[in-house]
């Protein structure tokens, strides 16, 4: 189990010093930021400092190398645009992503799986129809269009719901969330739907697909000739046996989610980290870009590594067990 | 028909009559079990016999009460300890499985679940019938595989199913069937999947245990040899009905149906040294679409007129066949 974790570190470590050289490459291809950091009408000086201030006089090897040292030390630079450091830029904005992420998710989760399962089991049935049904609807319905619907539905027409913005926060181990208020729970709803409704799709299909297929296995055979009842074969032989495929695109989601969530967050104008990297593009605010990018990376890197450890506690064939 | 052998007792503890199973396919009603009668003592083995297809499968499943959609159990009675299983509600049927009536089937590999522990999936058995505590379902859970033989018991509770051997596996699951104390085990194949050498051990201590426990078996088999060194009865089976009946030595010795005889050509210890092994000829035939009267005709070298009749069963002193021209004592094989 150690060896294997450090494989997935060692793993992790080449990805993201690949993903480092890549991201800066491509960024750096991307137009000339003196036209952003340098008024038209500034003075031969002040273009000279401006250059040497942010090391563009330097070469693309030697300036990776410096982007490169910084980071280790945690530096990831300063914003052309906000002339403030990155992290913080950043830092600021992801707990409003985070929580908006992870509700949607976690919701999609909790719901749909035992929705999907519902529908594996009885797979004829009027309910598993029409689950189906919505699950094809979740699928196929862009989620743009659906945020329009939802903020036209809810907060235009019925009034019950804001349209946008994080609502009241509340501040926890120093960081503002609106998960701990009512008002923030009335502003983060819709969007999280809207998030939500995809995931919720996908979980019902992989929940559905998987249960069909234990309740015709062997296993499920043995436990009812066992005299166990169907409740008690589907929380715990057919959960644990699905566990696996669901806990892997859980941490796909998770990751692509966190990395992808402009359409929504610029629908609602949810302050989160989506929004940053649309400017920052539009800007060529080029450490933003960098550092954006990079910290994806590491997300990915990061969650694909939970997941195979939650792959080894959910399946012991992945331990290495004691042979007989 | 009953009394013929030596541990029987009176009273049966599970007695089948005329148990008809029925698949209604788009094809087709196939008629997997076609009015299957017999009946099984406390302590007695009986083996059902049969090749691949015959309706043995679906028979087991039927006494237990568990035959798939679209089949039905649609006539016919199965009764343990004087209780009719056959109408019983699912809920009540549930309490049966398991207590007093279980199943073990042919590849332990696909029945125990390779994501919980031994220990759990015990547990998970014991609790489906009595309220236990965790010791208390451990202690029970030890002497159960104890008892069929599995070495240092208590630390394997905590073992995965891939961590056993294939004979150690199908123990386990052998022991999860015995773990109320269950009088009446079905067993479908379960050691087919299994070499030769652990074959034999696990029957001769299945053997042990049934006398020792007084639980009956049925012991399913397409493989005649494995049945003759376990059974005190031998039931054949073709194309879903019994063909044949009665004690083990019996049957080997003086077959009565054309095709016992077949099945007992086909074994290599059974056949006259230095002669080939003989198949019969033909295949099972489709149970969609039996042809009229004996459905061992187009494959039966006895074959006359009068099997175009469906023979009834004959009964003899412990036993029975249904055969219009049965080999009898003297009759070449
Ligand atoms: N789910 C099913 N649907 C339709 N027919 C089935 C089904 N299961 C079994 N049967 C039919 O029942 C017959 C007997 O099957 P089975 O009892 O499994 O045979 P055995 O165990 O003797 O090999 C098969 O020939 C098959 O046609
Ligand atoms: S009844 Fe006729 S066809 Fe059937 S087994 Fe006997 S001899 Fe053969
Ligand atoms: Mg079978």
């Amino acid at each position: 189990m150690s060896s294997f974790l450090l494989k997935r570190l060692l793993q992790g470590v080449v990805i993201m010093a690949a993903m480092s050289v890549i991201v800066f490459a491509g960024v750096y291809a991307i137009g000339n930021p003196l036209d952003v950091l340098i008024p038209p009408e500034a003075t031969q000086d002040v273009r000279e400092r401006t250059i040497a201030r942010f090391g563009l006089d330097k070469s693309l090897v030697e300036q990776y190398f410096l982007f490169i040292s910084n980071l280790l030390k945690g530096d990831l630079g300063l914003s052309y645009i906000y002339n403030e450091p990155v992290l913080s830029l950043i830092g600021n904005r992801l707990p409003a992503t985070l929580e908006l992420v992870l509700t949607a998710v976690l919701g999609a989760t909790l719901i749909g799986v035992p929705l999907g399962i519902y529908a594996g089991y009885k797979p004829h049935g009027f309910a598993a129809r029409a689950i189906m049904a919505i699950s094809i609807l979740g699928f196929s319905v862009p989620t743009f269009w659906v945020g329009l619907i939802l903020i036209l539905t809810f907060a235009v027409s019925l009034g019950w719901l804001p349209s946008g913005g994080r609502g009241e926060t509340v501040e926890f181990l120093g960081i503002e969330w609106s998960v701990l208020t009512l008002n923030g729970w009335s502003h983060l709803v819709l969007p999280a739907i809207n998030l939500a409704l995809f995931k919720l799709a996908i979980m019902v299909r992989l929940a559905r697909a998987g249960t069909r297929e234990v309740m015709l296995s062997d296993t499920v055979k043995f436990a009812r000739a066992a005299g166990l009842s169907e409740m008690t074969i589907l929380s715990r032989h057919v959960l644990k046996l699905i566990s696996i495929p669901i806990v892997t695109v859980f941490g796909l989601e998770l990751a692509s989610t966190l990395a992808f969530a402009v359409v929504t967050e610029t629908i609602f104008s949810w302050p989160g980290v989506g929004k940053l990297i649309i400017d920052s593009i539009k800007n060529l605010d080029r450490p933003v870009m960098v550092a954006y990018l990079i910290l994806t990376a590491g997300l990915f890197v990061t969650i694909n590594l939970c997941v195979d450890i939650a792959y080894a506690l959910l399946d012991p064939r992945l331990r290495r067990g004691r042979a007989e | 028909m009953s009394g013929a052998s030596p541990t029987t007792s009176d009273a049966p503890i599970l007695e089948v009559s005329d148990l008809t199973t029925q698949f209604h396919t788009r094809a087709g009603v196939v008629k997997a079990v076609d009015g299957v009668s017999f009946s099984l003592h406390k302590g007695e083995i009986i083996g059902l016999v049969g090749e691949s297809g015959s309706g043995k499968s679906v028979t087991g499943f039927s006494l237990i009460g568990l035959v798939d959609p679209p089949g039905r159990v649609v006539s016919g009675s199965v009764k343990l300890d004087g209780q009719e299983l056959v109408g019983l509600s699912p809920a009540a049927l549930r309490k049966v499985r398991g207590a007093r009536i279980a199943m073990v089937f042919q590849d332990p590999m696909m029945t125990l679940n390779p994501v919980l522990t031994i220990g759990q999936q015990m547990q998970l058995a014991l609790n489906a019938h009595e309220k236990l505590s965790k010791s208390a379902a451990r202690a029970r859970s030890t002497d159960a595989l104890t008892r069929v033989g599995i070495p240092d018991a208590e630390a394997r509770l905590d073992a995965y199913p891939h961590q056993f051997s294939g004979g150690m596996r199908q123990r386990v699951a052998i022991a999860i069937a015995l773990l109320h104390g269950t009088r009446v085990i079905v067993a479908d194949e379960p050691t087919t999947a299994l070499d030769v050498s652990i074959q034999a051990q696990i029957l001769s201590e299945m053997r042990e245990l049934a006398r020792e426990m007084g639980t009956a078996l049925v012991w399913i088999s397409h493989d005649l040899s494995t049945v003759s060194a376990l059974a005190d009865r031998i039931l054949v089976m073709y194309a879903g009905r019994i063909v044949e009946e009665g004690p083990t030595a019996q049957v080997l010795r003086a077959p009565r149906h054309p095709y016992t005889a077949g099945l007992l050509r086909s074994l290599p210890a059974m056949a006259e040294p230095g002669t080939d092994l003989e198949q019969i000829p033909g295949t099972t035939p489709s149970l969609l679409n039996l042809p009229q009267g004996c459905p061992f005709r187009p494959r039966c070298d006895r074959a006359t007129d009068l099997c175009s009749e469906a023979p009834p069963m004959t009964p003899e002193t412990g036993r029975g066949y249904r055969c219009h021209h049965p080999l009898l004592d003297g009759t070449p094989a």
